[in-house]
């Protein structure tokens, strides 16, 4: 069975280096000296930090120990301080005396050589006895002090800190600082704060929120075991086995994606033989089908199609990534600039400016022609080392993302690293970045190369395949072999690897651009890679830890793009999001008070559709890139109340229920009614993929899906046509007209999963042409009632949404 | 060219810290001494003959790094506040053999003051 390089990588795990100062990791090796203690052997810098004395003079009071050794690399190379008369190695006792007459210095022990009365007849100056340890510190000229940016960017650590740590070391000479932070079983953990004091801090924090959501999501995943499974059997293009079944959905946010690995069983009966294999889902057809791609063929009997079970096998490989760019992050002080690392935990730094020769256009080959707030965004962006750009709906944040990377590209100061959480974005980015020109490689999971991508001619294993030159020959041959056969011999399987690898490596490192979600950014692929320029897209939905991964290849210049009004990263562990794992990088950097730039012209919605989000959430400064004519639809007649504003609030008294499931909610008034709106649209000429059905709950979304096709006015296909989803999944995307169903709302909570402004502002802003919301809004007046061709009084107020950001 | 200007908050030490860490350095430097008068009843023989290979070749260069300085300039530079440093020759025993190690130190270090005055009075002569 194949197995990814992932699963030997070790992730955040470079060559760090043994001689770090145990207290505040500072590896310099003029700076550090090993505690001689055979049971110790720790190295301590003589950085006082926040403490009195240096660290390593710290550890030798607090531990009691009193020898010493230096670095190899240090001036004296690895020396063992000691007396040069009787080899005293009590540095509490050694001072250096020089000779009377040359330059000339010893270590000499106090007692008893000092006073030794043969040395002076000798040529020794005894009246100048130079102590090593001086003012809690070893003299500065033997053991250097590490430098003020050495030490600001150490871990900060506590006398209090110190005590602890040697108290414990006094147990478990293998104890490490984290531990002393490790919280217990059923304690909440550590919140997330604003600033950081340094790295380890920062660590400390998130490395458990980490945790705590990788064991939710893993056990969550495990438990979605399903029997009875009838699968419908396929051969892919490559010949491998697919296996077409529908996995049963609950209402607990688990959405299958393609890349997922699933482990498909058949127990065996009279004249089959039990049977397992693991594949990837390749594809989730709008019939609610996974396609699920066998990694091993053999020994399945397609005769077979039911009683099948399914389970997810569930990877730890994303988590590593984020764990292992923190550790990057703290012990790896080439991992971003001085400057970053700074800014990024809060400190006060100066403001810097990369000096960069400005193009004289700031728009680029291939895209459209900016606009002012997409030009002053270019420009601002490739003056500063951070930059946020705030991008609210419809406003050409790909566009103008792709301009930042083509201008960075055209600076020659290496490849650009262009990121974001998601892979619809990055194919969308890919896309835009490769019209301006530039050379793209879009580098997929290995588990998603059977996924069939928009961007397909730019993903790295597609150019692998096709790179069409002589050399290549052989592995090309190789690469026929196995797929004809399914599997190499064993030394053929090696040189394949080799040459896989090789071309990878020739073809990544010839792009100009490199894209790849921020988990992707961790590919042991791209371990030996290093990116001064990186963009992140849709920064906003990823967790601090998710950011940092294409972070810490190296940045000195970083532009994130999101827009904080809109939804953040789904965190799926309450605990985890309670400590706040859900706030976002971009939205921290915003609260340290990094003004975001923001663009400034929407060209999505009628004008009328925009008024409402950008008095909300925008502060007004929302301008329409779109005129009224350009939003209406000639020939399409639907009873809009007022004309000129394609929008209405359908009020819904039916009753909400729990459905069957029981853990989700549904309201059949409200179904019936997205029904009528749909078949109203499709009658006045509106096409099925024109229209949206945005519903919160999976219950409702099943329950309406099944209604339309059961109960429709029409044919049964148009209503299959129609994408119902939640609002979650439409982030980033739009439609010509959206219908939302509310489905909840009761005396104290407004109407429910709208009370979040971000989600109501995303529920909002998809639609281009018109929206309809179906909802029961109590408190709310000016709303319409009554049957669809006699709609009476219009316009959606609803309450401001209340206000969480400056 | 990655230099930047971090805004820091100064260190506090916490004065109780600084006491009881003094207390505990104190107490260690006392014991090391006493347990070293107990130890060494006998004085130790003295075997610190300066080896005579240190005298071949240059021994007395003195160094201002940074600056091109005359031998025995005292002065320090105002613009860095850098004192310049002279080289000396450290002696070490590796196992019985004698080795020496080049290394700075400041210029104004007590260690030096001696050959600073041999140094001086060379000059006169
Ligand atoms: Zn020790
Ligand atoms: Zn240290
Ligand atoms: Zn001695």
């Amino acid at each position: 069975e194949e197995t990814g390089d992932d699963e030997v990588f070790d992730y955040g795990k470079g060559d760090f280096a043994e001689h770090a100062c145990k207290y505040c990791g500072i590896t310099n090796p003029a700076c550090v000296a090993r505690c001689n203690v055979p049971s110790c052997r720790k190295w301590f810098c003589n950085s006082r930090g926040n403490t009195s004395g240096s660290h390593i003079v710290n550890h030798l009071v607090r531990a009691k120990h009193k020898e010493v050794c230096l670095h190899k690399d240090s001036p004296l190379g690895e020396t063992i301080l000691e007396c040069y008369n009787c080899g005293c190695r009590n540095v509490f006792l050694l001072g250096f005396i020089s000779a009377k007459t040359e330059s000339v210095v010893v270590l000499l022990c106090r007692e008893p050589c000092l006073g030794s009365n043969a040395l002076k007849d000798m040529n020794w100056d005894l009246s100048q006895w130079c102590p090593l340890i001086d003012d809690r510190c070893f003299l500065q000229w033997l053991l250097k002090v590490p430098s003020e940016q050495e030490q600001l960017r150490a871990r900060q650590i506590s006398a209090q800190q110190i005590n602890k740590i040697e108290e414990l070391w006094k147990a478990n000479p293998d104890a490490s600082l984290e531990d002393l932070e490790k919280p217990g079983v059923d304690e909440e953990p550590q919140p997330v704060v604003l600033k950081y004091e340094d790295a380890y801090q920062y660590q400390n924090v998130f490395a458990p929120l980490i945790k705590l959501e990788a064991d939710y999501d893993k056990m969550m995943k495990e438990s979605q075991s399903k029997d009875n499974i009838t699968v419908r059997w396929d051969i892919g293009l490559n010949k491998k086995r697919i296996a077409y079944f529908v996995f049963p959905k609950e209402d607990n946010e688990l959405r299958l994606v393609p890349g997922d690995e699933l482990r498909l069983r058949y127990p065996g009966d009279a004249s089959h033989p039990s049977w397992q294999s693991v594949g990837h889902v390749i594809k989730l057809t709008s019939q609610e089908e996974v396609a699920l791609e066998l990694r091993v063929s053999q020994g399945v009997s397609v005769d077979v199609n039911h009683g099948f079970s399914v389970d997810f096998v569930w990877k730890s490989t994303s988590f590593d990534r984020m764990q292992g760019a923190m550790k990057t992050f703290a012990l790896d002080e080439t991992s971003v600039s001085g400057y970053i690392y700074h800014h990024l935990l809060g400190h006060e730094v100066d403001m810097q400016i990369v000096r960069n020769t400005l193009p004289r256009r700031f728009g680029a080959p291939g895209l459209p022609e900016l606009n002012a707030s997409q030009v002053f965004a270019v420009k601002s962006v490739l003056q500063k080392p951070i930059s946020l750009i705030q991008g609210p709906p419809g406003t050409g944040k790909t566009v103008t993302s792709a301009a930042i990377v083509y201008h960075m590209a055209k600076q020659g100061q290496g490849q650009v690293l262009v990121c974001a959480p998601s892979n619809v974005a990055v194919d969308q980015l890919a896309e835009k970045i490769s019209a301006t020109g530039l050379k793209v490689v879009r580098i997929c999971a290995k588990s998603r190369e059977a996924v069939s991508s928009p961007v397909e001619h730019l993903t790295l294993h597609y150019q692998v395949r096709h790179l069409d030159t002589s050399e290549k020959s052989e592995l090309h041959k190789l690469q026929q072999l196995k797929d004809e056969q399914g599997e190499l011999s064993s030394s053929d399987e090696k040189k394949y690897k080799a040459l896989k690898r090789a071309t990878e490596r020739e073809i990544s490192q010839s792009a100009d651009v490199i894209c790849c979600t921020c988990v992707g950014a961790g590919d042991p692929r791209l371990a030996n890679f290093r990116f001064r320029q990186v963009l992140i897209d849709e920064s906003t939905q990823a967790t601090e830890p998710e950011c940092l991964i294409p972070l810490v290849l190296g940045v000195k210049q970083v532009v994130l793009v999101g827009d904080h009004c809109q939804l953040g990263p789904v965190i799926m562990c309450k605990k985890a999001a309670r400590a706040g794992l859900a706030q976002s990088l971009f939205e921290r950097l915003v609260l340290l008070g990094v003004k975001p730039i923001r663009l400034q012209v929407q060209y999505r919605m009628h004008p009328a559709l925009s008024e409402f989000p950008s008095n909300s959430f925008y502060e007004g400064t929302l301008q329409n890139g779109v005129t009224i004519n350009e939003r209406q639809s000639p020939g399409i007649d639907f009873p809009w109340p007022v004309p000129n504003r394609p929008m209405f609030f359908y009020v819904q008294m039916g009753q909400e229920e729990i459905s069957s499931s029981g853990t989700s909610y549904l309201n059949r008034t409200e179904a019936a009614n997205v029904e009528k709106i749909v078949t109203t649209f499709l009658k006045s000429g509106v096409v099925p993929s024109q229209i949206g059905v945005i519903t919160p709950y999976e219950g409702q979304r099943a329950y309406i899906v099944n209604y339309m096709s059961r109960n429709g006015a029409l044919r049964q296909q148009l209503y299959k046509e129609i994408e119902v989803a939640s609002v979650d999944s439409f982030q980033g995307r739009e439609k010509d007209y959206i219908i939302l169903s509310c489905v909840r709302s009761n005396e104290h909570q407004g109407i429910g999963f709208l009370n979040d402004p971000r989600r109501l502002n995303v529920a909002l802003t998809r639609a281009r042409y018109g929206i309809v919301i179906l909802g029961n809004p109590k408190e709310h007046e000016c709303l319409v009632e009554g049957p669809l061709n006699n709609l009476k009084q219009s316009m959606v107020q609803f309450q401001k949404p209340k206000k969480i950001y400056n | 060219d990655d230099e930047v200007h971090v805004r820091q908050k100064v260190a506090v030490v916490d004065p109780v810290e600084v006491a009881d860490f003094d207390r505990e350095l104190r107490a260690l430097m006392q014991e090391s001494l006493d347990s070293r008068k107990l130890e060494m009843r006998n004085r130790p023989t003295i075997n610190m003959m300066l080896p005579m290979n240190l005298f071949e070749g240059p021994t007395k260069e003195h160094h201002g790094r940074g600056i091109e300085g005359e031998s025995g300039d005292e002065t320090t530079d105002e613009g860095t506040g850098e004192a310049k440093e002279v080289r000396v020759k450290v002696l070490v025993k590796r196992g019985n053999k004698q080795q020496t190690k080049q290394m700075y130190i400041p210029h104004d270090c007590s260690l030096v003051q001696g050959t600073k005055q041999k140094e001086a009075a060379e000059l006169e002569e």
